[in-house]
């Protein structure tokens, strides 16, 4: 019954239509407007990793193995969540010309934002695929337990959109959230771990995984991609529940002040 | 919800809560706690309960400053309502100047994401796409963004827009003074012969011709209070008399 609803609802309005157009936008807008085209997109994960890579690896003598794929996967997640939320913060004043003039689900312009990252992710995913398993020498190959990186896609996307729902509604009432959460992202940077070893994050801050939601799915992300292993369930269960959390008042955020936005932006 | 009724509006009403300062950042209310802003209220909509009929060609009047864009953009859904409910069944475009358009994108972007926030499949605009571009004069610049635009062929692109996509209810504030002497004939040409039929309309305008014409209910607004709603004769009366 419920697939009839989802079927009926798909083909009788727009609304998927419309997203899908103002993500291929967005992303045109975002990718295709200069030289380098989609390059762009891979350019910000490349460059981060050569540093970390330089820093980590080249000085510090780092022994994690693989360390540059293990750099690469936690990178582009890292990167999809910055983007969506601290890309997103001004989205409501940014986007308003969408709602302004017309009764438009505002929640539609945040899906949309977020697929149009989601092509970006998708296209570095690839070519994490192709680096790992062509140029790593002590890849692990392909594993059906690669295909759990949907779920911690999905898990990511839910938490990212939650957290843009609720970051940008914030910014109606008060415009300082911006540069509150740069402050914030790069304080979690450091407590993700995305160039420390594992069992020194571990050692280092004990159980944090499951208080960092970021942390436990790039922790996944490595295990499913690069270790052939199940992903830690009660990690992924944690996550999700972050991403439920969030996304519930991320919701209400919008209800109650996103409302608001076109009369005090 | 009656299913003849395009807008459904009961008990509603508004007040704007003005604050002097740019008391808007984190910061400044973290070191105002004990020292709240002075604001203001401006109670643009005393509350009143408004109807619209699906296929109905609503007028809106009154002076300057009585509430009337404020109404029109509760009805339209872009502005909540501080009390009472409002149901609009369908899509809303609140047209004045513009119909909300992008500067950074083309104008086939703009038209293709306009006319998809007015509910249009993409198939659909394929089908009106050259009809939108032609009506607004507009063939050589299609791909040209509208930032480089001036501002009557903004006007234009807008107003094709909004007649050849349209919303099931259209808002329509003063929209024959778009663009030149040229055009408005030709929008006023469109509007009349059949743009307006099976439309739920709602026209914001100070010109009462316009509003006798094409109005069979008009609304007559002072001071954020609907005094009445009615027959459009009686309306303009009230109006005609509010101004002298």
């Amino acid at each position: 019954m419920s697939t009839g609803i989802v079927k009926d609802w798909s083909k009788r309005s727009n609304k998927l239509e419309r997203i899908w157009l103002l993500a291929k936008i967005e992303f045109k807008l975002r990718y295709y407007e200069n030289k380098l085209g989609l390059f762009w997109a891979l350019l910000k994960p490349i460059m981060d990793m050569c540093i970390y890579y330089v820093a980590f690896k080249v000085i510090l003598k780092s022994d994690v193995p693989s360390f540059a794929s293990y750099l690469f996967i936690g990178l582009i997640f890292w990167n999809f969540f910055v983007e969506s939320t601290s890309g997103a913060i001004q989205i409501l004043y940014i986007k308003k010309y969408l709602y302004e003039y017309s009764n438009m689900n505002k929640l539609e312009i945040y899906i949309s934002t977020l697929f149009a990252n989601s092509i970006g992710f998708f296209f570095n995913f690839i070519m994490f695929l192709l680096f790992y398993n062509l140029l790593e020498s002590r890849s692990v190959g392909f594993a059906f337990s690669n295909f759990w990186i949907i779920a911690l896609f999905i898990t990511l996307f839910l938490l990212s959109l939650g957290l843009a729902l609720i970051l940008s509604t914030i910014y109606i009432i008060a415009k300082d959230i911006t540069q509150i959460w740069v402050v914030f992202t790069s304080f979690l940077f450091f407590l993700s771990p995305i160039f420390y070893k594992l069992s020194t994050f571990r050692n280092a801050l004990p159980i944090f995984e499951f208080g960092n939601p970021i942390a436990g799915i790039i922790i996944n992300a490595r295990r499913v991609m690069m270790e052939g292993l199940q992903p830690d369930f009660w990690l992924l269960g944690f996550d999700f529940g972050y991403a439920f959390i969030f996304l519930s008042i991320g919701l209400l955020f919008l209800n109650k002040l996103g409302s608001k936005a076109a009369e005090k932006l | 919800m009656d299913a003849a009724l395009a807008i459904e509006a009961k008990n509603i009403s508004k007040t704007f809560h003005i604050t002097e300062d740019s008391h808007n950042t984190i910061k400044h209310r973290l070191f105002n706690l004990f020292n709240p802003p002075r604001a203001s209220k401006v109670e643009a909509l005393k509350t009143m309960d408004f109807e619209v009929k699906k296929g109905e060609c609503v007028g809106l009047i009154g002076r300057n400053g009585c509430g009337k864009s404020t109404l029109t953009k509760i009805l339209a859904g872009v502005y909540p309502t501080d009390t009472g409910y409002i149901n609009i069944t369908g899509s809303t475009l609140l047209m004045n100047l513009g119909v909300g358009m992008s500067h950074e994108l083309t104008a086939r972007e703009n038209v293709y994401v306009s006319a998809s926030v007015l509910g249009m499949k993409i198939r659909e605009i394929d089908a009106i796409f050259d009809k939108i571009i032609t009506f607004a004069e507009l063939e050589e610049s299609v791909d040209r963004k509208i930032k480089f635009f001036s501002s009557g062929m903004l006007a234009r692109l807008a107003f094709s827009i909004a007649i050849n996509a349209g919303a099931d209810i259209m808002f329509l504030d003063e929209i024959f003074a778009v663009g030149d002497v040229k055009f408005q004939e030709k929008a006023i040409k469109v509007f009349e012969s059949s743009w307006i039929e099976g439309k739920t309309v709602i026209l914001v305008s100070h010109t009462m011709a316009t509003v006798q014409k094409y109005c069979t209910r008009t609304a007559f607004m002072k001071h954020g209070r609907l005094e009445f709603f009615g027959d459009t004769e009686k309306a303009i009366a009230l109006y005609m008399e509010d101004n002298h």
